[in-house]
């Protein structure tokens, strides 16, 4: 190693580690914390056994919905997790109340006889007129009243206002529905993508019948309309066909929802038979875990974590300058490269992937902290060894870093795989420590190779190399004698 | 020369596999009474694994248990267990309950403290999601040994990763026997504390024996197998001691801080567990996983003759050199195989395991 590459690698590396996260803290980026830190509401919801996976997405769109008219949450974290859990995360919520009830009921799907579209709720446009109760400031109706015999519902998109009727079916009256391409379904035959419900054999006599009187509204009515309604938004509002004779109604058995001009057909008749699907969901999802921190607790925490790496980092400094003088040094700068890199790590996660900083995650951190360490340790002990063996100082130096990269090398990779293992098994807070975890280890051979070789190197082949007690050659304890001692030799019989 | 300076300038010569045979006879002993410990008083398991709910409140009013127990009678839960905690807070478990029951309990429990509902904290798990934690820990813990098992049998040799693990569950079993001992309860910190200490004892390990490895090819036709780990043991030492300081002293600090000086309570099991952990996996690997492979690899038919062999040259009588007079690096030693002398057949097959070397 030269000089200049030495020179140029650490300046690199110091660079890299020190700017990023100089620049990140610079834009204002922190970690975001995670619930238990900052204090907030989580609960676990568990599906029904066999629940698809498109009805889970559909809760969770219907759920974050209603978190946000909640208004006072910053950040809610809505996903699925395993097969039928939904994982609702709250920070800072203050109304536990109202947040539970809006996850928990999350909305009953019902089909409604459209009965007007306006782009207004006429209770803005006409205040003084005969309107349904309950009434919200936009002027529209209750979401969880199915059956009020005349209410006002937006459009999903918002643009429409449609006031419906009574619900003549709901979602237990419903199997489902699957979207399909259909070759003469739907355009006129032309072909396209299609919804198909099914019915109980309840609800399809239900459809034939309401089906039958919309039939007796001209075509191109509104009214001839029928508005599927999840949670109080007309997810869509198909009109019976021309033809349909009102006597007979719609054969349940051999109804398609046609999709009309949209850009992507598929998505919106695999959006709608989502809809169905969840609407035909036999019980509402259960309550699997409720979790609360209180924002004092979560700041107790976050406090007492940062107290206690301080307070670690400060034991552990005066430990190492002792025993390794400034090599000792050089595992403490180290580690702020370290530090840098990780925290810069957790930053970037959490700004792209809205990945947040457990408590988990911060004993994570603080356990890497002995892993990152031992590296140093292993190198400067073989240093030692290879100087008590006979070899000068600073090919010593050279010479033990082969060796001790390759057992840190085994080292991490041993804990990387229990962390990638912990990563895919784990649930919760298991996951957090993991991803720290995970994280440290490959720093730790990055910062053990940019920074440490050649730092040491450079340390060594200054002035701090020889310049008595606190230098590298005093590190070494005083022998610097080929040391087979005969002494040593204890013969036993 | 203090102990101390030797071992400052790595040059102690303790005779560790000797002194392992009494420390095993130990491990072994603080084993078998942790088993009993863990079936005399199986671990507290928090509601995580068995389902439950726990609900926290400040005790604003000041009431005494007395109260609490009579108001959540009138909630139908008698059975539920009250504690009142030194800092002022109403620690009430019940088994699983359904969302109005909780709704109930959340309601009482901040009546009767004299709090608004929303400074009440609920944890609640149910049945079903306890069993799936309990059962995803174990899957992880079961999955995560084979694959640390194979990794070791393919970088090093599978008695290296069956000394591994015995030394793991020596480390795992007594943690467990502590933790049974004291009743501490067992939470998903915990767990992630034992994976924690699984991690730094085999890492421990995996030092101790890349170490012997690298001996084995230098030292393998003038020592046996014995006197190479108990070099290796010497020469590795005070990274060990250093490494497991350096270590505790963070979760030391952890400990410390976070379950006496600021009362986060959750903090506590965990770095007990940590604490505990560190400090056996670092004692494992010394005197567990290197003893268990020193006498292990030792009744080798190579080895046996590698010994005889050594015997022989120096002296024939039964003199046992002990890796003491071992220079810490042979460098004269001509890292090419070398042609075997005699009958040794661990010279035979030693250079086979030889990896390409700086």
């Amino acid at each position: 190693m030269s000089r200049k590459k030495a020179l140029l690698t650490l300046l690199i590396t110091l660079a890299i580690a020190w700017g990023s996260i100089g620049a990140m803290l610079l834009a204002g980026w922190a970690p975001k914390l995670g619930l238990d830190l900052q204090g907030g509401f989580a609960v676990v919801l568990v599906g029904p056994e066999g629940t698809d996976p498109d009805t889970l997405d559909t809760a969770v769109e219907i759920m974050r919905r209603r978190i946000e008219e909640l208004g006072s949450v910053q950040e809610p974290e809505i996903s699925v997790q395993g097969e039928r859990s939904i994982v609702v995360q709250l920070p800072g919520v203050e109304d536990r109340e109202r947040a539970l009830e809006a996850v928990g009921t999350t909305g009953e799907m019902s089909f409604r006889p459209v009965l007007d579209l306006v782009l207004e709720s006429p209770a803005l446009t006409d205040p003084d007129g005969d309107h349904p109760d309950n009434l919200d400031a936009d002027g529209l109706s209750d979401p969880d009243d199915v059956h009020a015999a005349i209410a006002y519902l937006p459009s999903e998109d918002g643009a429409f206002v449609y006031v419906v009727g009574g619900a003549f079916l709901t979602g237990s009256d419903m199997k489902g529905g699957r979207a399909q391409f259909s070759g003469t379904g739907g355009h006129g035959g032309a072909g396209g993508w299609v919804v198909v419900p099914e019915f109980t054999d309840e609800g399809g006599e239900k459809f034939r019948l309401a089906t039958g009187e919309l039939a007796t509204f001209p075509v191109g009515s509104p009214q001839r309309r029928l508005a599927i309604v999840v949670d109080g938004v007309v997810g869509s509002a198909p009109e019976v066909a021309a033809g349909v004779s009102p006597d007979e109604g719609l054969d349940p058995n051999q109804v398609v929802i046609t999709i009309g001009s949209s850009d992507n057909p598929q998505a919106e008749s695999e959006d709608l038979a989502a809809i169905l699907n969840y609407g035909a969901l036999p019980t509402t999802f259960e309550r699997e875990r409720v979790e609360s921190v209180s924002a004092s607790l979560g700041a107790d925490s976050l406090k007492a974590g940062l107290i206690a790496g301080l307070l670690g980092l400060a034991l552990v400094t005066i430990y190492m300058v002792i025993y390794y003088r400034i090599l000792g040094v050089i595992a403490m700068v180290g580690l702020t490269v370290f530090g840098s890199l990780l925290i810069g790590a957790i930053i970037l996660l959490g700004e792209t992937q809205g990945t947040t900083l457990t408590l988990a995650g911060v004993t994570g951190i603080i356990v890497s902290i002995g892993i990152t360490l031992d590296s140093y340790i292993v190198y400067f002990e073989r240093v030692k060894e290879e100087y008590h063996s006979g070899r000068p100082l600073r090919p010593s130096i050279d010479h033990a870093y082969p060796g001790a990269f390759s057992t840190i090398l085994k080292g991490d990779t041993v804990t990387f795989l229990a962390a990638v293992l912990l990563w895919l098994l784990a649930v919760g807070p298991v996951k957090g420590f993991a991803l720290t975890l995970g994280i440290a280890t490959i720093v730790d051979v990055i910062v053990s190779y940019y920074y440490t070789r050649p730092g040491t190197w450079l340390v060594a082949h200054s002035a701090l190399g020889e310049g008595g007690w606190f230098s590298v050659r005093g590190a070494m304890g005083k022998s610097s004698q080929p040391s087979i001692p005969a002494e040593s030799v204890e013969v036993t019989s | 020369m203090s102990v101390f300076t030797k071992m400052y300038r790595g040059e102690t010569h303790f005779d560790f596999v000797a002194i392992s045979k009494k420390t095993l006879i130990v491990s072994a002993a603080l084993v078998v009474l942790s088993l009993v410990m863990l079936l005399v008083r199986p671990l507290n398991l928090s509601i995580d694994f068995t389902g439950g709910v726990v609900v926290t409140v400040e005790n604003e009013a000041g009431v005494d248990i007395a109260v609490v127990r009579s108001s959540l009678e009138g909630i139908g839960q008698a059975g539920a267990r009250v504690q009142l905690t030194g800092d002022g807070l109403i620690l009430i478990q019940t088994e699983a309950l359904d969302a109005v029951s909780q709704d109930e309990l959340v309601l009482t429990a901040a009546t009767v403290a004299g709090t608004d509902v929303n400074a009440v904290t609920i944890d609640a798990v149910g049945p079903t999601f306890g069993a799936e934690v309990t059962q995803a820990a174990i899957q992880a813990l079961v999955v995560f040994l084979i694959v640390v098992a194979l990794f070791i049998t393919w970088r090093f040799e599978w008695k290296m990763a069956m000394a591994a693990l015995a030394a793991l569950a020596h480390d795992l079993i007594i943690t467990g026997g502590i933790f049974a001992l004291f009743g501490f309860v067992v939470t998903p910190a915990t767990v992630i504390a034992i994976l924690t200490i699984l991690g730094y004892s085999l890492y421990d390990t995996v030092v101790v024996f890349d170490k012997v490895n690298e001996n084995v090819e230098l030292m393998h036709d003038q020592y046996t197998y014995t006197e190479i780990v108990n070099t290796s043991m010497n020469q590795v030492l005070m990274r060990s001691i250093n490494t497991s300081l350096t270590s505790l002293i963070p979760v030391g600090s952890l400990l410390f801080v976070g379950s006496f000086a600021l009362g986060a309570h959750t903090l506590r099991e965990f770095a007990l567990a940590l604490f505990i952990g560190i400090a056996l996996g670092t004692y494992s690997s010394i005197f567990v996983a290197a003893p268990v492979l020193a006498i292990w690899k030792e009744r080798e038919p190579d080895w046996i003759a590698e010994r005889k062999r050594v015997e022989r040259k120096r002296g024939g009588n039964k003199t046992v050199v002990t890796a003491a007079s071992v220079p810490t690096k042979v460098e004269t030693v001509p890292a090419a195989p070398s042609a075997p002398t005699g009958a040794s057949g661990a010279a035979a097959r030693a250079p086979r395991k030889r990896k390409k070397r700086r």
